[in-house]
């Protein structure tokens, strides 16, 4: 079970898994914004009480809410190809970064739609008629009204989605992808260091997530800066 | 490749023997993390100040890096730590026969504390400091305020965040079966593998996974509306 525990080691190999940072990061990003449109799309029927569709969106959030995201990782990696090969669509070459995208994108999809659902419902209906009263349009309405104080409400959510999200990225190395996590295991396979490479890690995706934390915390004060002093004291 | 439909209930019933590990690695550890959480909780609501600073960085380092972080570095760093002792001691312990499965549920504990820890401050923050300061006026002592008063407003008040953790716990330990262990994702890795059918024993773990969490939910539904049984009477 690996040698003696070598503290230096761990300066060592920050360095050499911070460059696969970006590949975590590529995750992060491009699964946040597929899941911002997918989440989108999946709130409209919720409000909106479409039939059906609102039953189908339920089912699906209630999914991916049962489920833990390795498992999901998983049904995306063997499920994909082999619904694809109806169709006779060969994705056995496609890189494993393209699933783990994907996966993690209709993951946060479900949680960003509950977000967005439950920030606009949250939203006074007095609001919406007032717009109307004065003459805007329903389209000025959500882009005016709606959206802005929607958006701050959602905001502490979103933050805590996307830092989750990042923590969830640490599983992509068990389809293979080789990002800060499967260079971790392949420098433990080269040194047998299994523990200074884990404190390694944890030590940066800690440093991300303080980092991502104060970004979003800025722009929630920001967000917040027309509301009065006894609300944003709370 | 074309899915095997009967297989997936196949894989179905042999995962189904997994479920008791799979509780196990979720409910102790949740049980032991609370304990954890009330605990740092207290401290971090005190007054120590350096005690504190280790209780605030505690909780912020174990929310701020993935389990599977903590699992590692229980299932490599303890090992070598209880290894030097029982040399240094001469204790007669064999480091290689205690079993996997303690080390992730004591990783998971200290997970599970650091966000209890959050869930039950928070719990206390919501009851007013009005309600506090009713009960010493009626002569209650801190121990009896913070039994009969804070306590069970907070618990009722965390109930939503407390169903919502152990949900998550029970998907977290789906990460041990990357330290072998045959729970749910474990099992059904095991059945895939046998039988190389990867996609339907998935299927039939997710199917499980989801069945269990809906029990949860329900439960804590009911849960929730027993305790707050006393708002609705005060409207």
């Amino acid at each position: 079970m690996g040698k003696a525990f070598d503290f230096t080691l761990i300066l060592e190999f920050i360095p050499t898994l911070v460059k696969y940072l970006g590949i975590t990061l590529e995750i992060l990003f491009f699964s946040i914004i597929l899941g911002i449109l997918i989440g989108l799309v999946a709130a409209i029927p919720k409000i909106f009480k479409i039939p059906i569709l609102k039953q189908l969106v339920t089912i699906y959030i209630s999914f991916i809410r049962g489920t833990p995201i390795i498992i999901q990782l998983f049904l995306v990696y063997y499920g994909l190809p082999a619904l694809f090969n109806l169709f006779h669509i060969d994705l056995s070459r496609v890189d494993a970064l393209y699933f783990v995208i994907i996966t993690y994108a209709i993951s946060n999809g479900a949680i960003f739609a509950e977000i967005f659902r439950g920030a606009i419902l949250a939203i006074n209906s007095g609001q919406t008629e007032a717009a109307y009263t004065i003459g805007m349009t329903p389209s000025q309405n959500f882009r005016r009204i709606i959206f802005p104080q929607a958006l701050r409400i959602a905001f502490p959510n979103i933050g805590n989605s996307v830092i989750g999200s990042l923590k969830d990225t640490s599983l992509a190395f068990t389809i293979g992808v080789m990002d800060m996590m499967g260079r971790g295991e392949t420098l433990i396979a080269s040194t047998a260091h299994a523990l200074e490479v884990y404190i390694s890690l944890s030590i940066i995706y800690y440093a991300i997530v303080i980092i991502i934390e104060n970004i979003f915390k800025v722009y929630e004060r920001y967000l917040n800066r027309y509301q009065p002093d006894e609300i944003s004291a709370v | 490749m074309t899915i095997d439909f009967p297989f997936i209930w196949t894989a179905f019933k042999e995962i189904l023997k997994a479920i008791p590990l799979t509780l196990l690695l979720t409910i102790t550890p949740l049980a032991i993390g609370f304990l954890i959480g009330l605990l740092v909780t207290w401290i971090r609501i005190g007054k120590a100040r350096l005690i504190r600073l280790i209780a605030n960085f505690y909780v912020s380092f174990f929310r701020g890096t993935p389990a599977i972080m903590h699992i590692m570095i229980i299932y490599f760093g303890l090992p070598i730590l209880i290894n030097q002792l029982v040399h240094y001691f001469e204790l007669p312990i064999e480091t290689n026969k205690i079993p996997i499965s303690l080390f992730v549920i004591l990783a998971l504990s200290f997970t599970a504390g650091a966000y209890f820890s959050e869930i039950i401050r928070s719990g206390i923050a919501s009851v007013t400091t009005g309600q506090i300061e009713a009960a010493y006026t009626v002569g209650m002592n801190t121990y009896q305020v913070a039994k009969r008063i804070i306590l069970p407003q907070a618990l009722a008040q965390s109930i939503p965040n407390i169903t919502n953790i152990v949900v998550g716990f029970l998907h977290t330990t789906s990460i041990a079966f990357l330290v072998s262990q045959t729970e749910i994702t474990g099992a059904a890795n095991i059945v895939a593998s046998k039988n190389l059918k990867f996609l339907e024993a998935f299927i039939a773990a997710g199917i499980i996974y989801w069945l269990i969490t809906l029990m949860i939910e329900m439960i804590s539904h009911f849960i929730e509306k027993k305790a707050k049984s006393y708002i609705s009477s005060a409207l």
